[in-house]
Parts: C-alpha cells; structure tokens; sequence
C-alpha cells in the first residue's frame, strides 16, 4: 500500500465522520428532553413551594407537640392517640364519611340527569346551562351566608314554602335539630357541586358517537335500553373521574360548615377539617391540629390509588 | 411594624446603635467625629385591631386619633382592621407565629400566645393609677406570672336583651329577676308566639355570656381554683342542665340550639323571639333601621341562680407583640392611647360599647345619654371570666373553644340524659386537663 492509498483511505473516513456542527441555544431549547423539563420546571418550583413546604411541615408538626408562641417538643406518635382517645374526633371522622358518602351520591344521581337534561334541545338552552352553573361560581361563603336566610325557621325560603303549600303549620328548624343540620349541609354541598358533575357528564355525553346511537335504535333497543348500554358504558370513564375528584373536594371541605354551622349543635356537623382547624387555630394547638389534618390524607392515598388504577387498567 | 426611614442619609436602628457605639468611641477618642442623627424613631407603627359594631368607633380613631398621634410624634400610624366577629384571634396567633410586621393590637384570648408579648405592667400600673383602678377581674387575664402581658380596654358586655312590649303584655313589668322566673315568663311568650332565643351553637360570645353564668348561678362550677381539679360532675351541674332543658323546651324557639352568634341578632330584629342574650347590637341596629322596635327593646342584667348573679366578661385588651423592633417606641404609642386625653373621647364615640375596666368610667356622662346602656356597666361588678374560678390559662381556653360546656347543654337539649351529658363532659375535660 502506497503512502498515498493510505492518505487517501484517512481523508474518506474523515469525510464520513460527520462535521461538528456548532452549538445552537435554540435547537438545545427545542430538544424534547430540555423543553420538557423547561416546561415543568415553574409547576414544579410552585407545587414543591406552595404545597410541598406547607405538607412536610405539617408532617413534622403532626408529631411535635407545638402550642402558639411557644417551642415544640417531639411526641411521636403522641398526638395521633391524643385523637385515637378523641371522641370528638371520632365523631368528626363519621360525620365527615357521612357528609362525603351523602354528598357524592346525590351529587351523582343530580348531575347525571342535570347532564341528560341539558343535552336535549330546548329553547334557551345557552341560557340555561349559564344559569345552573351559578352556584359553582358563586364563592362559597357568599352562597353559604344565602343559604343561612334560605334555612332560617320563621323567614327563610324552606319554611315559608312548607307553610304556604300546607304541608306543615310550622316548619322545622334546619340548623337546630341535630339530624337535619347534617341534611342541611349535605344539601348546601350537592347544590354547590351538582353544576361540577352535570357540566363534566355533558361533555362526555356529547362525546357519544350518534351512530351507535342510531344503531343500538334499528337493534331495537329503547331510550333506557340506550342509556343502560350505550350511553352509560361511554361516559364511564368521564364518571369515574368527576366521582373521584368531587370526593377529594367533599371530604377536605371546610367553608360551608364553618360559615352555616360552626360544627354544632353539639358537634353534630363537625368534619375533620373544621376540628382540625379548631385544635390548630383557636385552641392553639398546631401539632394536634395538624395530626389530625394529615389522619385526612390516608382516605385521599385509597382515592387515589383507586383512580391510579382505573386510569391504568384503561 | 415600626419601620424606619433610610432615604436621604437617614439611619435604620441598627445603623444607629452602630453609629451610636462609633460615636461614643470617636467622642472618647476626640472631636471631630459626630452620629450624622441624634435619634432615631420610627417611621410607621402598625396597630391591629377588630373592626366595630359601632362604626364611629373605628371612624374616631381614623379621623382623630391617628392625625394627632402623627402630628405630636411625626410616626405615621397604620390602623389594620380585620373583621368582626372571631377574626382577632386567628389575626394575633399569625402574627405572633409568623412574627409579621405588627407592632400593637387589640387582643382577645391572649392565653394562647402570651408568650409572644411584651411586659407593659409600666403602662397598666400608670394607667391603672392615673384613671381610678382596674376592677381586679380583669387582672387575672391580664397579669400572667406577676406581670401584665396586656393593658386592659374594655369589656363587650352580654346583658339580657328583651322585647319590653311583649312582656308587658305577659304581665312581666319588670324583667324576672330570678332564671326560675325568667323560666315562668318564657313559657307564657313562648304560648303568645315569642319564644326565647338563648344561643347554644359553636359561636364564641352569645353561648357562654349565659349559659357559664347560668351553671355559676346554680353552684356548678367547671374547674376548681387550682387549674386542676375537675369540678363539673356536681348535683348542682346537673340542676343547671335539667333548668337549661325545660327552658329551652318550653319557652325557647327550636333554632337556638344550633345558633352562631349572629343568628340572635338577626332573629330577633325579625320579631322571631322576645328576648336572648347578646351585646348592645341589636339594640343599635334597632335604633337605627327599625326606630319602632328601637322603642321597645331594653336590657337588664342576667337573673340570679340560687347561688347568686353572675355575668361572663368579653374582654378586649390591648398588647405589643414582642418581636416589635422598638419596642420604647410602641409602648409609647400604648401609653399616648390610653391616656384619659385620647382614651375617654374614644371610649364615648362608641356609645361605651367597649365598657371601660378602669373605675374613672363608672359614671361616666355617656352611660346617661342611653339609660338603657347602663346594665353593660353593671356587668363588670358581677363579671368573671370564662374560665372562672380556674386560672385564664391555655386549658382553660381549650374547654371554651371546643365548646366542651356550650355542648353539654346543647346535647342536653337535643334529647341526651343528663348523666351522659356531663360524662361526655368529663371526658372533654379529662383530656384537656390531664
């Protein structure tokens, strides 16, 4: 082999060797790997600062005992049995399944026919869909202080109607009697809840395909035999997920029961996040208070797995 | 906060202590070497209060209180207003937490983080000197361990509040003078159509102003003096619940079990009841929005029990929050304020909704302009604290704020025996106090 084959051979494989192109700022930034994390990087800072921070000193505190103006000491796992031998609590953690479990389900059942309804046409029904979305807009101290005139026993809406239709000579008092103040609040959230579900179902149903519709009509199948295995089948998925972040929403509220109730009578109404807000806030005890915020967290780990493995499955 | 100018070659605090420290080395070294101020205030002092019922209240130390102040001291005052009605207290266990830019502020339960304030027994004690004493109850919420954490203001009374109208009609000329006869004339309203209205509901003010006074009144007591031993399981506790029952079934309106605090004034400036137990508010409103109701309502003091008459303190007072950078500064501001030559002035624009602690207002002109008012004075020579006979300690604000005794009667009225109501209290109790 000649020098020159040799020199020659080099210079094609150098000539394969792709050049070295220079560093360009806006192909690095278009890169899926680095937009991507471009993109993620401020939600993330805002989540880790704004709930990340807050969550883990709340995990702390839980197992600090740790009284307003004064310096914590560990306890453990202390103000967990605090709240285990807690009666108050344990009433607070039953009312706060039966408000979520009530709630939920009449939410369902309402927003699903408030669904089917507004997807018929009728005049007015731009109008009308605004209109139902009202309660969900309406800030929810504004509405609750409404709903307080609306239950109040001599003039509010409720008894004025009981008494002028006849059903009864004196209406009941909504807030006072232990079992219907829970009605009370149950039926203030599913009002403020329902346009959530009926908006969200709307838009799967109109997801549907008509001509499975159409089909399922020359099979012969009615308008209940069409809900049951058409419609219903399809909006599974948009059901599922409304169910479970309506759950997420019920179980941690707060604003309603303590601007209609307080909790009382007799904490008849209290649910884990006005106790803890009381332990925390007015009693001063941020440890306990937020012991017993966090005992809240497991139900929403179970929510979340649950619809983790849904969207999995799917 | 108390914050400080630093435009135009001015010094912060520090700068100046620094300064100060340099300049006394210079002086000691030679001339020549001069601080480039002598002293160094303020620029602004933030005082936090609870917006007034009463809105020439808040309006006279808007429009008189704070441009003096500036005029005498050249400190701008910055007058932060948080809503009526509980938001003090979640307002003064942030600042005290977070050690926000607060320098002074009206307190309410200051058992939960005196920790956090400063020692003004200086202001109290001159003050105290100066307008006529305190009356010594209120001494025990504002003295901790020998020193005054906060200097008194003024109690938001709780009186009787009845519809005169109607209980003439009823024969009761004269408001009972007893709770047994309070009882009697109740049943008779509540047959004419105008029930009570005694607030039992997760409030902070309408609950305990008559039912705390009510058990005191029967001999029942929640917690001994010592702070330690749990007195509620009494024959006397147990008198108080079965009286509060029969009330509430035969003279009061169902709704009240389960009332906030605003719920009381609203039902009764709605004709819904003939009597309950609140502030001079309603009758306020009344006066100025329903002039005819305005003329027919009228106060008296709460019946006495067997064992005597009693009345429970809404006590307002004022502190400084210890992490105030100058804390000479606002404590100056303290003391300007409750000088007779601001405070009384102040004290009358609200109509003395806040009743003075101080024995200088006992017959102050202003309780004449509104005779009606008078039983709010009279409330501070029967008045005890919440947590009476027990010290005002962080437990004893536990049980109100739990409302460990508001539910005992509210249970009580809600179909519950009465021995498993004062258990379930006892068990409230147990797990505050040990």
């Amino acid at each position: 082999m000649s020098v020159n084959r040799v020199l020659e051979a080099a210079r094609s494989a150098s000539q394969i060797l792709p050049a070295r192109r220079p560093f360009r700022f806006r192909e690095w930034l278009e890169r899926e790997s680095v937009f991507s994390w471009l993109m993620l990087t401020p939600p993330l800072l805002f989540l880790l600062l704004f709930l990340g921070y807050p969550f883990c000193y709340g995990v702390y505190l839980s197992f600090v005992s740790r009284q307003v103006a004064r310096p914590p000491t560990f306890v453990g796992l202390g103000n967990f049995v605090t709240l285990w031998n807690d009666p108050i609590f344990w009433q607070a953690v039953w009312n706060t399944f039966r408000f979520t479990g009530a709630a939920t389900i009449l939410k369902l059942g309402g927003g699903l026919a408030m669904a089917l309804v507004m997807h018929q046409n009728f005049r007015f029904k731009g109008a009308t869909r605004a209109v139902l979305l009202l309660p969900f807009i309406v800030p929810t101290v504004l509405s609750t202080v409404a709903w307080q005139w609306i239950l109040d026993p001599g003039m509010g809406l409720f008894n004025r109607g009981l008494v002028f239709f006849g059903l009864m000579q004196q209406g009941p008092s909504w807030l006072g009697n232990p079992t219907l103040a829970m009605v009370s609040v149950i039926l203030v959230n599913t009002w403020r809840g329902l346009p959530f579900f009926g908006i969200t179902i709307l838009a799967g149903l109109q997801t549907v395909p008509a001509e499975l519709m159409e089909s399922a009509t020359i099979d012969g199948a009615g308008t209940w035999g069409r809900f049951r295995h058409v419609t219903l089948p399809l909006l599974m998925p948009v059901i599922f997920i409304v169910t479970t972040f309506s759950i997420i929403f019920t179980f941690f509220d707060f604003q309603l029961v303590y601007v209609l109730t307080g909790g009382g009578p007799a904490n008849a109404t209290h649910l884990m996040a006005t106790y803890a807000y009381v332990i925390s806030v007015t009693t001063g005890q941020l440890g306990l208070g937020s012991a017993a915020a966090l005992a809240m967290v497991p139900v929403l780990g179970v929510v979340l797995m649950l619809m983790s493995s849904y969207v999995r499955r799917d | 906060m108390a914050r400080y100018d630093r435009a135009d070659g001015s010094t912060s605090r520090r700068d100046f202590l620094k300064l100060g420290a340099a300049g006394a080395v210079g002086a000691s070294v030679g001339p020549g070497w001069r601080p480039r101020r002598a002293e160094a205030k303020p620029a602004q002092i933030t005082f936090i209060r609870e917006s007034s019922y009463v809105k020439e209240f808040d309006e006279h130390f808007k429009n008189v209180l704070i441009p003096r102040y500036q005029q005498e001291t050249g400190i701008k005052l910055v007058y932060e207003i948080v809503a009526a009605g509980g938001s003090a207290v979640p307002r003064n266990i942030a600042i005290v937490e977070s050690k926000a830019p607060v320098d002074a502020g009206w307190l309410q339960q200051e058992w939960l983080f005196r920790e956090g304030l400063l020692d003004v027994s200086d202001i109290a004690e001159e003050v105290g000197k100066q307008q006529g004493g305190w009356y010594p109850e209120i001494k025990n919420l504002s003295m901790w361990e020998g020193k005054w954490k906060s200097v008194p203001f003024g109690n938001i009374g709780q009186c009787m509040v009845y519809r005169k109208d109607w209980f003439d009609q009823v024969g009761a000329t004269t408001f009972p003078d007893t709770w047994e006869e309070f009882y009697e004339v109740g049943v008779k309203l509540k047959k004419a159509g105008h029930p009570y209205g005694m607030s039992m509901g997760h409030g902070y003010a309408d609950n305990n102003s008559w039912l705390l006074p009510l058990l005191w009144g029967f001999g029942g007591q929640v917690v001994a003096k010592d702070g330690k031993t749990i007195t509620i399981d009494s024959a006397e506790t147990a008198k108080a619940v079965d009286f509060v029952r029969k009330l509430y079934k035969d003279a009061c309106i169902d709704d009240c079990v389960g009332w906030l605090d605003p719920a009381n004034n609203k039902a009764f400036l709605t004709s819904q009841i003939s009597a309950t137990n609140n502030a001079m508010s309603i009758m306020i409103s009344a006066k100025r929005d329903l002039p005819d109701m305005g003329k027919v309502t009228d106060h008296a003091l709460n019946p006495k029990g067997p064992k005597g008459r009693f009345h429970s303190l809404v006590a307002v007072t004022h502190g400084i929050f210890a992490h105030t950078p100058d804390p000479a500064a606002t404590k100056h501001f303290l003391k300007w304020l409750m000088d007779p030559k601001q405070v009384a002035a102040w004290y009358r624009s609200a109509q003395m909704y806040h009743a003075p602690y101080l024995h200088a207002y006992d017959k102050d002109e202003e309780w004449n302009k509104e005779p009606r008012f008078k039983p709010y004075q009279k409330v501070l020579e029967t008045g005890k604290l919440v947590s009476w006979p027990a010290p005002a300690d962080r437990r004893a604000g536990e049980v109100v704020n739990k409302w460990v005794v508001i539910d005992m009667f509210a249970k009580a009225c809600t179909g519950a025996s009465t021995k498993q109501v004062i258990a379930d209290a006892m068990t409230g109790l147990k797990q505050i106090y040990g």
